[in-house]
């Protein structure tokens, strides 16, 4: 039992610190928000550290419930960074904004556990614990600005859909219950590997499983929730929806349909191709009329897990590594523009429309190149990381015969390249009506600086995201 | 064939009052029908043996969550005509969507087969009814084998409860609390003070 | 070393003139161009001692160029006798031309842009000559294809040059597609484009069949006459002369170097170096006779009545390119290379001379508007003659040697289109003695049609632009007499060797020796019967060829319209082109292309953009509705489906 919780340290971790916070912030009397936050951060790179070293071969724990293997390792690994990355830059902005509590950090853990805890089910029903952690921490941090119309029915939203979603979830999980007897990812591979021709109910439950796990990466049609909530939470929980949660929901997704699911590929490829076509099509569409920078970065979210969900369509190590490889770059993409986005502020107080950032390239030359090269990276444009991140998934895609995907993901990609270089040319040839404030904040700075080089250099020094990124997508295989 | 007809009663009333929940006119009486429908649901947990569910449902869902509902619902001035509008608006659409699936489940049940080696996969966990109580059954599995799961939903209740703090209690000046240990202090000598009041002088 | 530096230093001057002309200026360009040429001429004749004269072939290998499957192209300089003659004639007329220009485009804007032209030219077309296999020869042959457009479009300010400089562009295009698709198909014959290995296996492909639109062909005749197409484009034949007149819009000396001497004779040198290929077919080879002997005449008549006087001369050259192509049709490939090394050295002249002309006459173009301008320009006017002596095939000058064992030859080989060619030959031989002189006397003598201003400003062009004149005259009159042995004379075996390879059943060459005595009198007859019809008519007899005009009417107007080529073309192929084109630009590119592409889709863009927002209405009952949607939509196509 006590070797049994060996592969748990990090979320073990994770979650002690999440009640200590709890308890220094009930008991101090001051504020405390400043103090949990940076002990939440330092958290997160101790869970880090904990999780190198005792991540390694696959092994499981609690009968079998919780895996850790390589996949596994790599997803929480950029989940740690991201929850680390964002939660960092959040307290400036929150204390600004007058709205700082300690309880924001604690949540921000309990999340963060909730999608180690995902990525490492190897269960439904660890599955689906670890994913309303999440999702509860979510949606509270959603509606974290109470005093905020938009932000409270933002979450009220995202609630009440995510009990949705959730449902969909545990109604196609006990579909395959009750035709599998089993909710463990390892006996039902083995039952499903053997049934030969799969039950409709089989496959109408695993529909309804991917639709809950689709609502929470945010895929069309299950994105409606995505502008809104994005556009009415405060912009530090916006940065964080965008990021960490997507990774996860991405790995769980990627994990449920590889692993036990893995026989019926040729039923769910169709599911993931049409949402995934989808996907690119709304998310490069959609974002264009927007004007409000946040809903912009909803729809953008929306078609990069269409094109992270080329790779997952093409059932193959080479497309799990696609997957892994594009949420790795999308990360550092997302934090960095968010970054800016947080940074934005006229006179101290905080804006969010495009029109805003217009000649940034003038009053904040630094911030603009930084913005420019994410921008031109989503975009997809070479020799950026974000190139990088579409080649592979289109590569996997084009080795699995899915031209289709490939071409349709190309011409979104073409689409989307006008709204993001919109922003590039708003900020670089549209003269500004007011100037923004510089930056102060050092944490936004690091961010913005760390996610940029990334991006430019990862063309130079693909290799460890590469090679991570493969053994990861690997050991998904060699377990199923 | 008594238990069968006592199965088919319980399971008609539970949809009966389903389906009164979401069409009464009233919301409180909704709620009712939604305890009602709790006490069937336990009926039937009652005939398959687990008489340990059924008394949580009529313990926690109707002593408890019903009830609390029923609080919420008649605090709240909810618009019944407003709610209908739009019930009726929505009503083709969702009749559509809903008959397509129900339509579609029961193909699917229709050619329902388990796997062929569920029996045993099922069968494992717990041991026979005889043998031990359910109640004792749920408890071993709960701490042993799903020890993982049940920490992480205390968890969970814990995020949930720290949500619902952070999102509705306010420290307003002005609010009279009760601290019960200020209460248990206060003696009758610090709170009480006897005077004499002259007849018909007044303090 | 000496091979390599004769074909690239004229790119050498080009990149020095066309890249740094503005630091060099007008004269540096000059200086560079010319002597740079004047190196690359002198080169040539070392070449020519050693290769044609004491047999030294030799392939100079300069670079891999493609390696693709079983195509394996290199650079590599060919030097063989037939290289060896075409250098002499590129290089020497090429300098010549490029000496002559430096005072002939002395008051031009753009100097250094000129003469980095010519020399482009020069260099590619000496890769032409010197290439050893067929797709450098391509290359060579586009490069003096993209310098020709060049040079013809020159004067860019002029609209007519432009159209004269594309209608040459398009017409060669017809002519190099036809010879693309020769370089196919031979490749697709042989497995190779080396000249070598071509020949070494053309006879054992001699009798291939080609399986082709349900009719057998026979392979080799089929890309020998695609190859010839293409020759056809570059040579100026009947069908695809069109460009030729029209490129007169250029420069004289461009004219005098590529119109007359070098680039339309690439054509002739292409067929002659694919004689291997040729002699193979009967049929290619009666095919090209025909056209060069209808060609011969027909450019000859057109020439009689024209009337200014590079375009006459322009016809003059395409009539004579006939007397090539049908010299090689009867297999005298010796004879029509003879004749392509003298006419070089005259027709530069003559063109040199008339731009001389045009030059003292204030640009005057038109022979009606010129005449007694002789006492002027005495030294034009003699260079002028000996020019068109030579041309005229009167003894001792070079073109007596050359024409005549062309004719001489097509009479000897004893076939039923030789003899036609030879008819046609003479016909043309008087007719060109007619135009000749016609253009003498109405330039050169009678009184004086120009207006005094003109009159008083006529004067003798400088040095510069005579000494080349004189260089070349002596060419002219020296060329066929110091060349007939070597050439077409009793050391021709010798001479020529493996460059030329003719079949012992086309025995032209040898017969040409031996014909009656009349064939060998019938040119010089004829052409003194030319010349004197054309001191009838325009000296003694002044109204006579008014009244030929009004009585022939319709035969002047047809051949004053140039048989109605150009507007038989027009009606044929450019008015339906640009319909064509007029209606793919609005309706196929501005309506669909554009109006689906770019535009089309950029409003589509916006318009999906705004409905899909639309979408997002903002009410969570519709957000639900839609996911249930999907779902049921998902479940729908698997029962549907996956039965």
């Amino acid at each position: 039992m006590i070797l049994d919780l060996v592969p748990l340290m990090p979320e073990l971790l994770v979650a002690a610190a999440a009640l200590a916070l709890l308890m220094l912030g009930v008991f101090r009397k001051a504020d405390t928000s400043r103090e949990a936050t940076v002990l939440a951060g330092l958290a997160m790179g101790g869970a880090l550290a904990v999780l190198v070293g005792v991540e390694g071969a696959r092994q499981t724990a609690f009968g079998g419930m919780f895996i850790l293997d390589g996949f596994a390792g790599f997803s929480k690994a950029l989940i740690l960074v991201a929850s680390a990355m964002t939660v960092s830059m959040s307290l400036d902005y929150l204390k600004r904004e007058n709205i700082a509590r300690f309880e924001y950090p604690v949540l921000v853990l309990f999340a963060t556990l909730g999608m180690m805890m995902m990525v490492s089910a190897n269960d439904f029903l660890s599955l689906y614990l670890g994913l309303e952690m999440q999702s509860l921490s979510l949606y509270v941090l959603a509606a974290y600005h109470r005093d905020s119309a938009r932000a409270t029915e933002a979450g009220l939203k995202y609630f009440v859909l995510g009990a949705l979603a959730s449902g969909m979830l545990l109604y196609g999980a006990s579909l395959i219950y009750g035709f599998a007897g089993t909710t463990s990812f390892d006996s039902l591979a083995k039952v499903l590997g053997g049934s030969g021709h799969p039950n409709l109910g089989v496959v109408a439950g695993l529909v309804f499983v991917m639709a809950g796990l689709a609502f929470k990466v945010s895929a069309v049609p299950f994105h409606m929730w995505t502008p809104d909530v994005y556009e009415g939470a405060p912009t530090p929980v916006t940065a964080f929806f965008a990021v960490a949660p997507k990774i996860a929901a991405l790995s769980l997704l990627t994990r449920v349909l590889i692993g036990p699911f893995g026989e019926l590929a040729h039923q769910w490829q169709q599911v993931v191709v049409f949402i995934s076509l989808a996907s690119m099509a709304v998310g490069s569409f959609a974002a264009i009329g927007q004007t409000n920078i946040k809903r912009l970065m909803a729809y953008s979210s929306i078609g990069h897990v269409g094109f992270a969900l080329v790779g997952l369509a093409a059932g193959s190590d080479l497309g799990v590594q696609g997957v892994l490889i594009y949420v790795a770059i999308y990360l550092f993409m997302n934090v960095g523009a968010f970054g800016v986005i947080l940074a934005m502020r006229q006179k101290g107080r905080a804006v969010e429309g495009i029109a805003d950032l217009a000649g940034l390239a003038k009053t904040n030359p630094s911030m603009a190149f930084v913005m420019a090269v994410l921008m031109f990276s989503m975009a997809g444009i070479p020799p950026l990381a974000g190139f990088w991140g579409k080649f592979y998934v289109f590569m996997a895609a084009v080795k699995a015969d899915l031209w289709t995907l490939a071409i349709v993901g190309m011409l979104t990609s073409v689409v989307s390249a006008f709204y993001y270089l919109r922003i590039v040319k708003v900020m670089y040839f549209d003269d500004a009506v007011e100037a923004l404030d510089h930056p102060t904040n050092p944490p936004i700075r690091l961010v913005m600086a760390v996610s940029a080089l990334v991006v430019l250099l990862f063309t130079f020094l693909p290799g460890p995201l590469l090679i991570g990124a493969k053994a990861a997508a690997q050991s998904l295989f060699a377990a199923g | 064939m008594f238990s069968a007809l006592i199965f088919y009663m319980f399971a008609a009333l539970a949809v009966a009052s389903g389906v009164m929940v979401i069409s009464a006119r009233n919301p409180v009486h909704s709620v009712l029908f939604l305890i009602l429908c709790f006490f069937n649901a336990a009926g039937l947990f009652l005939l398959l043996g687990a008489e340990f569910l059924a008394m949580v449902l009529v313990v926690v869902y109707v002593g408890a969550v019903a009830v609390l509902f029923l609080f919420v619902v008649m605090m709240l001035d909810i618009n019944v005509v407003e709610l209908r509008e739009g019930f009726l608006q929505y009503l083709p659409t969702g009749a559509v969507v809903g008959i397509v699936l129900l339509v579609e489940l029961m193909v699917m049940f229709g050619g329902w087969a388990f796997a062929p080696d569920v029996e045993a996969l099922i069968q494992a966990p717990a041991p026979a009814a005889e043998q031990i109580t359910n109640t004792e059954a749920l408890g071993r599995l709960l701490y042993t084998t799903y020890a993982y799961l049940f920490q992480a939903s205390g968890l969970l209740l814990l995020v949930a409860m720290v949500g619902t703090i952070l999102l509705t209690l306010r420290r307003r000046e002005g609010v009279r609390k009760q601290v019960i240990a200020r209460q248990l202090e206060r003696t009758a000598a610090g709170s009480v003070e006897i005077r004499k009041v002259p007849t018909g002088g007044g303090i | 070393m000496m091979y390599v530096a004769a074909v690239f230093l004229p790119l050498l001057g080009s990149i020095a003139a066309g890249l740094f002309g503005r630091f060099i200026g007008d004269r540096g360009a000059q200086v560079v161009t010319t002597l740079l040429l004047g190196v690359s001429a002198a080169l040539a004749v070392p070449i020519f001692t050693s290769v044609a004269l004491e047999g030294h072939s030799v392939i100079v290998p300069v670079l891999h160029w493609i390696r693709s499957g079983s195509l394996d192209v290199s650079w590599a300089l060919k030097f063989d006798t037939l290289t060896a003659v075409m250098m002499i004639v590129v290089t020497w007329v090429s300098f010549m031309v490029h000496v002559y220009s430096v005072g002939y485009m002395a008051h031009d804007r753009s100097i250094p842009r000129f003469m980095s032209y010519l020399s482009l030219f020069t260099f590619a077309m000496l890769m032409l000559v010197t290439s050893d296999n067929l797709v450098q020869l391509f290359f060579g042959w586009e490069g003096v294809g993209v310098a020709s457009y060049l040079l013809i479009g020159f004067w860019y300010e002029r609209p007519s040059a432009c159209a004269a400089a594309i209608k040459a562009f398009v017409v060669n295009r017809v002519g190099d597609f036809g010879f693309a698709l020769g370089i196919f198909g031979i490749f697709f014959l042989f497995d190779s484009v080396s000249f070598d290995t071509i020949f070494a296996a053309a006879p054992a492909k001699a009798n291939t069949i080609v399986h082709f639109f349900g009719i057998d062909w026979n392979a080799i005749t089929i890309v020998a006459l695609l190859l010839f197409v293409g020759a056809m484009g570059k040579s100026a034949q009947i069908g695809l002369h069109t460009w030729l007149p029209d490129a007169m819009e250029g420069p004289t000396p461009v004219s005098a170097l590529i119109h007359a001497a070098t680039m339309v004779t690439a054509g002739v040198f292409m067929v002659a170096r694919m004689s291997p290929l040729f002699e193979l077919s009967n049929t290619a080879l009666m095919v090209v006779t025909l056209v060069g002997a209808a060609t011969a005449f027909f450019a000859a008549t057109i020439g009689c009545v024209q009337n200014d006087i590079k375009r006459i001369i322009a016809y003059s050259t395409c009539s004579q390119l006939g007397y090539m192509f049908f010299g090689i049709g009867v297999s005298a490939y010796p004879a029509a290379i003879f004749h392509l090394f003298t006419h070089a050295f005259f027709k530069a002249l003559l063109f040199l001379g008339a731009g001389s002309v045009i030059h003292a006459m204030s640009d005057e173009q038109d022979i009606r508007r010129m005449g007694g301008i002789w006492r002027h320009v005495k030294v034009t006017w003699a260079l002028m003659w000996i020019g068109s002596l030579a041309l005229a095939g009167i003894p001792f000058f070079a073109g007596y040697y050359s024409k005549d064992s062309i004719l001489e030859a097509a009479f000897a080989s004893h076939t039923l289109v030789g003899h036609f060619a030879f008819a046609m030959g003479i016909a043309a031989a008087f007719l060109t003695a007619f135009y000749s002189w016609r253009l003498l006397i109405l330039v050169f003598h009678g009184k004086p049609r120009a207006d005094e201003r003109v009159m008083a400003h006529i004067h003798e062009s400088p040095a510069i632009m005579i000494v080349p004149l004189m260089v070349l005259a002596a060419g002219a009159v020296f060329a066929g007499w110091l060349g007939r042995d070597m050439f077409v004379g009793h050391e021709e075996a010798g001479f020529w060797r493996s460059s030329i390879e003719v079949l012992p059943s086309h025995p032209a060459m040898e017969g040409m020796h031996h014909v009656p005595e009349w064939v060998s009198m019938a040119p010089l007859v004829v052409a003194g019967s030319g010349i004197a019809l054309a001191y009838l008519m325009y000296v003694f007899a002044p109204s006579l060829p008014g009244w030929l005009a009004g009585s022939m009417r319709r035969v002047h107007l047809f051949l004053l319209n140039k048989w109605y080529f150009d507007e038989l073309y027009d009606w044929l192929f450019v008015r339906p082109a640009f319909r064509l084109g007029r209606g793919l630009w609005q309706g196929g590119d501005g309506a669909l292309i554009d109006g689906v592409g770019p535009d089309g889709v950029a409003a589509a863009t916006r318009v999906i953009a705004q409905r899909v927002a639309r979408l997002q209405s903002g009410y969570l009952y519709h957000y639900a509705f839609a996911m249930l949607i999907g779902v049921a939509a998902f479940i729908s196509w698997y029962v549907f489906n996956a039965r």
